[in-house]
């Protein structure tokens, strides 16, 4: 293979053939110089022709590899970025799924906390009744052994006994009931089992650990709920969602020292959905943070603890296990903030 | 005649001519800076081998993902050359690889076919891995 012009300095040479053919056609036209003069011209406006489309035939291939390698070079570049990008993505949703586990503990532990305080009370009631009954009856001692007791003494040992026994029972069982009822709340918000549950109950006993909080700030529950709903779900995602709802009412809704109230409403409608409306008579949200309260990490209060995880949690808690939607009411500024929960009493069987 | 073997890189083809065998490959992509790096060797072993190959069975398996537009005006340098040997009485085939959902590579081999009238044509579509 011989190349004429030797342009890449080897023995290939792309337009090997078409060189040639130029070559031959000079060739031609030397041989045509006695020939008529409309042939010499035709020959040469054809070999010209074809010089010039064998040369734009060049410039077309060395524009188009061009940017073939430009196009090349930037997908890979496409390619790298993407690579990178879902990378980013994953650990983003790792440490989002880290985040939301923190949360869920960290709200276990709001709820420890509650119980405690709520369970202090009955308990430092039957304490004190019982150290007034253990007084009571060593004086009693005291004058019996003294052979110095009166009808009056042993009368008044007999109703401070039945007085403080009374208390003593009624707070104890006030305690066992508190123990129990946050047991079934503490399994549920732990385990994601699903089981058959009575709506009015969950919601009553969840409010109830939330009680010290609320009461703390002065702020009243009102639950207005029909007994005998009878759901089949996730009683631990109800419990959670409302926990939620609740402590940003707490936190977001009243400025300190204000005292407001919160409202859940729940209802069965028509189409066997529980419908659920929580609602505080606070600040309310404002209008530009409306659309993006459920994104994960949007929070005002990020110098102040807060990790934007709450109301996502709370979106996804309905939207997944169980099975509904959750919608932030319109209402006008300063008129609170109104949530509506709408699930199936039912959930399908594979969530 | 020595095999002509050179592995594939980001840009450029890898090369398989087992001239005993008389099986050739071309596989994989080809858009280098320089056209002539790629199909310089090439056509430097393909043209002697195809001089001499009169009455031989040679199969040519093009196997390519993507080409530049340089290496399109290389492979149908190749193929006129094949097709010239062919009519000489090298008996050619020539598969032509494209992936199924790959209509460009698939008209690519189209057009090249045009101009075969004594070259064998195989168009095959690959089977997804």
């Amino acid at each position: 293979m011989s190349s004429e012009t030797g342009e890449t300095g080897t023995a290939f040479n792309l337009f090997d053939a078409e060189e040639r053919v130029l070559a031959s056609a000079t060739e031609l036209e030397h041989r045509l110089a006695d020939a008529d003069p409309g042939i010499r011209q035709g020959v040469a406006a054809l070999t010209e022709a074809y010089s010039r489309s064998v040369r734009e035939q060049r410039r077309l291939v060395k524009v188009s590899d061009r940017l073939q390698h430009q196009l090349a070079t930037l997908n890979q570049e496409l390619g790298r970025r993407r690579a990178e990008a879902e990378e980013a993505l994953d650990r983003l949703k790792e440490a989002q799924e880290t985040l939301v586990q923190a949360e869920k503990l960290a709200s276990l532990g709001a709820l420890v906390g509650g119980v405690a305080h709520e369970i202090n009370t009955p308990v430092g009631i039957a304490l004190s009744c019982a150290s007034h009954l253990a007084d009571a009856t060593s004086d009693l001692q005291r004058l019996f052994a003294a052979d110095d007791i009166g009808i009056d003494d042993f009368e008044r040992f007999l109703a401070t006994a039945a007085d403080t026994s009374r208390l003593i029972m009624a707070n104890c069982e006030r305690a066992a009931d508190l123990i129990g009822s946050f047991k079934q709340v503490a399994v549920d918000r732990t385990s994601s089992e699903r089981r058959r549950f009575d709506l009015a109950g969950s919601i009553a006993e969840t409010l109830t650990s939330l009680t010290p909080r609320l009461r703390q700030e002065g702020h009243k529950v009102e639950i207005v709920c029909p007994p005998g709903i009878d759901v089949d779900g996730y009683p631990g995602a109800l419990s959670q969602i409302l926990v939620n709802l609740a402590m940003n009412s707490v936190t977001h809704g009243y400025d300190p020292g204000q005292a407001g109230i919160v409202r859940i409403t729940a209802a069965l409608t028509e189409d066997d959905m529980v419908r659920l409306v929580y609602s505080d008579d606070g600040k309310g949200i404002p209008e530009e943070h409306r659309n993006r309260i459920f994104d994960p990490f949007f929070t005002t209060r990020r110098g102040s603890g807060g990790t934007g995880l709450g109301l996502h949690i709370v979106y996804n808690l309905a939207t997944g296990p169980l099975q509904g939607s959750l919608s932030l009411d319109n209402l006008p500024a300063q008129a609170g903030t109104r949530f509506t929960l709408i699930f199936p009493r039912q959930i399908a069987r594979a969530p | 005649m020595d095999n002509l073997k050179i592995p594939a890189t980001e840009r450029s083809p890898d090369v398989d001519f087992d001239f005993a065998a008389g099986r050739l490959s071309l596989r994989g992509e080809s858009y280098p800076e320089d056209a002539s790096t790629v199909f310089g060797p090439i056509f430097a072993v393909l043209e002697p081998f195809l001089d001499n190959a009169e009455n031989r069975d040679i199969r040519f398996d093009f196997e390519l993902i993507y080409f530049n537009s340089s290496s399109a005006k290389a492979l149908m340098n190749m193929f006129q050359m094949m097709e010239n040997a062919a009519g000489r009485g090298v008996r050619l085939e020539v598969n032509w690889y494209f992936a199924p959902d790959d209509e460009t590579m698939k008209e690519f081999g189209e057009d090249f076919a045009e101009d075969l009238k004594s070259v064998t044509f195989n168009l095959v579509a690959t089977t997804p891995s």
